[in-house]
């Protein structure tokens, strides 16, 4: 059981942090010879995947988290390196709660990705908008891919340094 | 700096640690990316377009394969020194890695199917990228030209079985390696 929730752990993990490296230095690079037309519906059908991966394996992140949280005994960290405990007053403890607090701010920003960044990429045509209307939307849409764009370098980046706060767990904590 | 050497050694191992994992995180997590989001973006692009960003994604992401999977095994193997289970001094191998013993055991049957992983990322950048990647030469007549797509199309498919048969097989490596905390998930016969 434990063997299991452990596996799920790593698994969202790497779901999570793998597709946001590929999203940053495999599709942004094949994006740089590309049209901007076909750069936009690359974005908008690749986006579309992705923010529901991103969200489902941190939601399995933070599930199988708290149950390992709460399947740690006393006696079992009493016998790992440097005898740490769960509590604010030890390393390990306050580690959990930044740990804690970066899953939160990846879950806010995959959120505000799926919920707010990705549908706005949509452009909105009728036949009858000037031409004034079509570049104000093409701009609009612009817009949106480069909010897109900063806030998967921010989950990135917050994703890589969650798993270097978590790595530092089986030596007793970081902070 | 260290206030001892064990303060150093328990910094090098969460240092480990952290290469590990997120080497494995850009392995299962890339390749998944790789099959089920870039894949399916690439078809709604037209398809000279879609062979270019195909062959670009696939480039890149060889490098990261490649990479990682240099990356896990050196810390795998340092970790497993960290631990106590391997040693450079004495005899290489601890008590505990032999194949009588379940965790020795689940250690093995891992470094077996990362071979098989590295033995098919040789198969996809040796055989199959060149086949994929092949260009026409002038005058190449309609026969040529049928049998290069056949041949491309063939490479194709191929690559896809293996990609999916790879995240199969480095799934089932992290559940190995998640076990190796408790024991070991490989019960020893011997």
């Amino acid at each position: 059981m434990d063997s299991a929730i452990d596996w799920l752990h790593a698994v969202g993990w790497s779901v999570h942090v793998g597709g946001a490296v590929t999203m940053e230095f495999i599709l942004r690079y094949a994006q740089r010879t590309m049209p901007p037309s076909q750069v936009a519906e690359v974005c908008k059908r690749s986006g579309m995947r992705y923010r529901w991966f991103a969200l489902a394996a941190l939601l399995v992140v933070g599930a199988t988290g708290g149950l390992m949280v709460l399947r740690l005994d006393d006696a079992e960290l009493a016998a790992r390196p440097g005898s740490p405990e769960l509590s604010l007053g030890d390393a390990y403890g306050r580690t959990l709660l930044l740990l804690s607090l970066l899953w939160c701010g990846l879950v806010a920003s995959v959120s505000a990705m799926a919920f707010w960044a990705h549908p706005a990429q949509r452009r909105r045509s009728s036949p009858g908008m000037t031409r004034e209307e079509i570049q104000v939307e093409r701009e609009r849409v612009g817009r949106a891919i480069k909010i897109m764009d900063r806030i998967l370098k921010s989950e990135l980046i917050l994703s890589v340094v969650a798993l270097g706060v978590g790595a530092s767990l089986s030596a007793g904590g970081l902070v | 700096m260290w206030a001892s050497g064990d303060e150093l050694n328990a910094f090098l191992q969460v240092v480990y640690g952290f290469l590990h994992d997120i080497s494995i995180a850009v392995y299962i997590g890339g390749a998944i990316a790789m099959e089920y989001v870039l894949g399916p973006a690439q078809s709604s692009i037209p398809p000279a377009q879609s062979q270019v960003m195909g062959q670009k994604t696939a480039n890149r992401f060889l490098w990261l394969v490649w990479g990682s999977l240099g990356v896990i095994i050196v810390t795998a193997v340092l970790r497993l020194e960290g631990l106590g289970h391997i040693s450079w001094s004495t005899s290489f191998l601890g008590d505990t890695m032999g194949l009588s013993k379940d965790y020795g055991l689940t250690v093995w049957v891992m470094l077996f199917l990362w071979c098989v992983l590295v033995a098919n990322g040789l198969v996809m950048t040796f055989y199959l990228r060149p086949r994929l990647a092949g260009r026409l030469k002038a005058g190449t007549t309609t026969a040529g030209v049928q049998a290069s797509m056949q041949v491309k199309m063939e490479a194709a498919k191929w690559v896809g079985r293996i990609t999916k048969a790879d995240i199969i097989i480095a799934l089932v490596i992290a559940l190995f390696g998640a076990s190796l905390k408790w024991g070991g998930f490989i019960p020893s016969p011997f």
